[in-house]
């Protein structure tokens, strides 16, 4: 908490709000927020986009993974008013309705998530590395996937299906 | 009863491909790969209040006053409760497994006059939202009198330690078990050899990547409580809460959809669960509490810190005649709602055959986050101890310490197999394990090589064993009621047929990632016949349910199978019974249910559709004379006895002698878990066991100042929790001996990777350091340590 943050709490004034206008998987939303309301916090709670899970607030176990203008981030460490202007995606993206996409089908078929807690967070890791299209080895794609914590499954199989699903959108594109 | 002793007896025979034993996708994939799972902070209900937790800074310290005037003052504080209001508002949290003979240190949800560890909560707030009640913490101004702490279980018992708990205990010492068989002095007299060593087990967190959460709604016209937490166990915790909260468990229904991971940190009610149902009650609207991770490093049950002193006698012939175990268990300042881990006890001898044995179980008092269950449960720790021992014991004798392994494991043929202290090994062939992980790592070439550096990296190899055992479920209510545990050992579940054809099964187990909800489907489609499509598995609804035990001890499949298939039978037997009225067949056995139909085994022109026999039943139109209308069952089961994985772990290692550095090249393991259901599934499970294993042998710890008793890296930044890059490559393998003590034969799996990984690290660098004489003695493993052993071994010769 900042020192702001105090002072206007010991002062009793309600939190201060922005208005922030984004497109979150394709749809345009504008929202009044509380200044200090994370990205995370954002999509969880206001657009109710659960998906996108909460681990440790401090950007280091992955779980919030999102892709903002493409990229993975962490939106813990965001603030929902610096989505403005920007595109989102969650994992909500992936299959919006019918049968799962190609990259969910692997996690599954490969058994590469138990709770399923961190799976958004590798889903959204995975889906910006197929998306810039480079060739990795598998120590490589294990590199990649270390910015996301998961405690059920040795990460095997996750590594498997990430390796399968980029091997073949790579094969796709030859 | 049902004869639950082979699988063939009640199985429906004439299906060929059987789905029980196959890779079946998971029931709880979809929802979860789309992120439509539902973990508890997912629920928002209308007009929430959040609660915030204001936790003693200090590892022991007296609350001299606490002033929240300036608190309550801000815009959207609700409510504040102190411990003063706690105490007149609800009970002491109990304890689920209370270690046996250790008096209660009664507590409360908020610290009385004195809070015992860094974390314990001391204040809550509900406000109307999270970042509200957080401001309103930093405007409560707590007087505290720092007291003197103790971190170390040690020290904590030397004399004039500040005792903990004055009013409880004259010391730190919370109780001590010894049991034991036979007479160990006399036989260490008589032994031609006797090792001894210390080993102190390293204190780690589970860390489940999903935060406790907890959301209480009180409905107060109707005097009910809901509560949505993330726990292994629905059941006990309504029993808790509604101990504590001395209202009626009828009045309370704890809802627990899907959980991201437990690994017995998420059993028994904590704190804050009390806190936010009495908030809750109190403002009467629903009150939501999250934890974060700092709190959850702080508050959540840690595991496994102990030390053992661990000793065996043998002959010169690798004979052994004595093994005896005095381990003490860190229990932190307070007893965890589950307690303190017992399971070192049970299987202290591993997989040996031992006629003499004792062990001293101490549960010691310090200022530190309470430890309760986690993932082996004391098996791990014992484990590290007798297995670094069994290779020390080699080297004094001279002997391969493969060979000294399999001619002390209890042979196939002596089963049941009854331990010192009083544990009944089912089954298993414990050697073959081992012979086959030997041969998967090149032991016979490497132990011909000799230890010398190995070109042209100059590095030294080594290789390393760990043979366990697993106890896996528990020994019937009466081994629980010997102990004091306040839970069964049994599972239930309720089969309800639906007009379309499907089945609901209601079970009280949560689905925490292991798969409950698809191997009961599984099973249910075995012993039923129908599709496994068809199942519908509901989990974790007290509201729901039949009253049951719970997701731990890696006994849910154990017990659950009986009352899968007891139900199932029961419900089959109607089914043919209505089918055969329908079908004017005299007798209900010359039919069979295959997938969504009934059908003549013979003539298979008589045939029913599923659904019109359910409906039928469900509408109570047109049954045979004397059948009930309704088509659904509820049975209940309980093992006999504990059913034993076993298996061989196996490490190759290199490491460079100067500066301790070491890298784990393989990593294998031969496991045992009896019949497969699943076998993907289990492998998942082997592997999640593994990496947490790996974790705490070369990484994990919860390091404690010892000046200020403050935890030094309770961060998710400072903790090391391994990422996909940490990992060295595992192999595994497999054997399948059917425990003849459950129902399919199967043994529980959900613990078992976790046990042996210390030991066959340790073995493995202290066997490639052989020529310097290293002996590891304590967890985690760190190129530090392996460094400073090998610096005081020199220093030493």
């Amino acid at each position: 908490m900042t020192s702001i943050d105090s002072d206007m709490a010991r002062l009793g004034l309600p939190e201060p709000n922005v208005v922030v206008s984004t497109e979150v998987n394709g749809s345009p939303v504008t929202e009044q927020v509380p200044a200090r309301l994370s990205a995370a916090d954002f999509v969880r709670h206001r657009l109710g986009l659960t998906g996108t899970h909460v681990g440790c607030e401090q950007g280091v176990c992955g779980m919030c993974t999102i892709l903002v203008d493409g990229q993975a981030i962490k939106s813990c460490l965001m603030l929902a008013a610096q989505l403005e202007g920007r595109q989102v995606q969650t994992v909500e993206s992936l299959a919006p309705e019918g049968p799962l996409s190609p990259l969910q089908e692997r996690f599954r078929d490969e058994h590469a998530l138990q709770c399923g807690f961190c799976t958004p967070a590798f889903l959204m890791t995975a889906t910006a590395l197929a998306a810039d299209g480079r060739a990795r080895t598998r120590e490589q794609i294990r590199e990649e996937l270390a910015g996301v914590l998961c405690r059920c499954t040795g990460y095997e199989f996750i590594v498997n299906a990430v390796q399968a699903h980029l091997a073949a959108g790579r094969a796709a594109d030859d | 009863m049902t004869d639950l002793s082979t699988r063939e007896a009640a199985r429906p025979t004439e299906r060929e491909r059987t789905v029980l034993g196959s890779n079946v996708p998971r029931k709880e994939d979809d929802r979860l790969l789309r992120g439509a799972g539902q973990f508890t902070d997912d629920v928002d209900p209308a007009h929430a209040a959040e609660m915030a937790v204001g936790r003693c800074p200090y590892p022991h310290a007296r609350i001299a006053g606490i002033d929240t005037s300036a608190a309550l003052a801000l815009d959207g504080v609700l409510e504040i409760y102190t411990g003063a209001q706690i105490a007149a508002r609800s009970g002491p949290i109990s304890i689920l497994r209370p270690v046996p003979g250790a008096p209660p240190i009664p507590h409360f949800a908020l610290a009385q006059d004195t809070a015992t560890y860094e974390g314990q909560p001391v204040v809550s707030v509900a406000a109307t939202s999270r970042r509200v009640a957080e401001d309103a913490l930093e405007l409560i101004d707590i007087d505290y009198e720092p007291l003197p702490h103790v971190s170390d279980v040690i020290s904590a018992m030397a004399p004039g330690a500040p005792v903990i708990h004055p009013r409880t205990l004259d010391s730190n010492l919370l109780v001590s078990n010894p049991q034991g068989r036979g007479d160990v002095a006399a036989r260490v007299k008589e032994a031609d050899v006797v090792v001894e060593g210390r080993f102190r087990v390293n204190r780690v967190t589970g860390l489940p990547m999903e935060p406790r959460a907890v959301l209480a709604e009180w409905r107060a016209g109707a005097g009910a409580l809901t509560v949505h937490t993330s726990t292994q166990s629905p059941h006990l915790i309504r029993t808790q809460l509604a101990e504590s909260l001395r209202i009626d468990e009828a009045d309370i229904r704890v809802v627990t959809l899907d959980v991201g991971g437990g690994f017995g940190l998420k059993l028994g009610i904590y704190p804050e669960d009390l806190l936010a149902c009495l908030h809750a009650i109190s403002l009467r609207r629903p009150v939501k509490f999250t934890e974060d991770r700092n709190e959850h490093f702080r508050s959540t049950t840690h595991g496994r810190e102990s030390v053992h002193d661990y000793q065996i006698a043998a002959r010169a012939d690798g004979r052994i005649l004595a093994m005896s175990d005095i381990y003490t268990n860190d229990l932190g300042g307070l007893n965890s709602p589950f307690g303190s881990s017992q399971l070192s006890t049970v299987v202290f001898n591993g997989p040996y055959k031992v006629d003499d044995g004792f062990v001293e179980r101490r549960i010691v008092v310090t200022n530190k986050t309470p430890i309760g269950a986690y993932r082996g449960y004391g098996q791990p720790e014992v484990n590290f101890a007798y297995e670094r021992m069994m290779d020390q014991l080699a080297r004094r004798l001279g002997a391969d310490p493969v060979e000294l392994r399999a001619l002390n494991m209890v042979p196939p043929d002596e089963f049941p197999y009854v331990n010192a202290v009083g544990a009944i090994y089912d089954s298993g062939d414990y050697e073959r394990c081992l012979r086959m992980a030997a041969e998967a790592v090149g032991w016979a070439a490497h132990r011909g090589q000799g230890h010398q550096p190995r070109l042209p990296d100059g590095r030294y190899a080594g290789i390393g064993f760990s043979c366990y055992v697993e106890r896996t479920g528990y020994a019937s209510s009466k081994f629980l009621a010997a102990r004091g545990s306040r839970f069964g050992a049994h599972e239930s579940v309720t089969i309800r047929a639906n007009r379309s054809g499907s089945l609901d099964v209601y079970t009280g187990v949560s689905s925490i990632g292991q798969g409950s909800e698809t191997v009961f489907a599984q099973m249910c489609a075995e012993f039923f016949g129908c599709d496994y499509d068809r199942v519908r598995v509901h989990t974790g609804d007290t509201g729901a349910s039949p009253i049951n035990t719970g997701s731990f001890a890696s006994r849910t499949v154990i017990a659950a199978a009986g009352a899968l298939l007891d139900a199932c039978v029961r419900l089959r037997g109607k089914t043919l019974r209505i089918a055969a009225y329908m079908l004017d067949v005299p007798d209900p056995e010359s039919l069979s249910i295959v997938g969504q139909a009934v059908q003549h085994r013979e003539d298979l022109t008589l045939m029913v559709p599923l659904p019109a026999v359910f409906e039928r039943a469900i509408l109570g139109q047109g049954l045979p004379e004397g059948e009930l209308p309704g088509l659904d069952e509820t049975a209940y089961f309980e093992p006999r006895e504990a059913a034993y994985s076993f298996g061989t772990a196996a490490a190759v290692v290199s490491v460079d002698a100067e500066s301790g550095e070491f890298d784990v090249e393989r990593f294998l393991m031969v496991h045992d878990c009896g019949t497969p259901l699943n076998p993907k599934l289990i492998e998942g499970q082997v592997r999640g066991g593994l990496a947490q294993g790996l974790g705490q042998a070369l990484g994990e710890e919860l390091v404690y100042d010892p000046e200020s008793g403050q935890l030094v890296n309770g961060t998710m930044m400072d903790y090391f929790a391994p990422t996909a890059c940490d990992l060295p490559p595992v192999e595994l393998l497999h054997t399948a001996v059917p425990s003849p003590v459950t129902p399919l034969g199967v043994r529980g799996a959900g613990e078992v990777g976790c046990i042996p990984v210390a030991a066959a690290i340790a073995n493995a660098i202290c066997d490639a350091l052989a020529p310097f004489g290293v002996e590891l003695d304590r967890l985690p493993i760190t190129p530090e340590r392996v460094w400073r052993a090998l610096r005081d071994s020199q220093a030493s010769a």
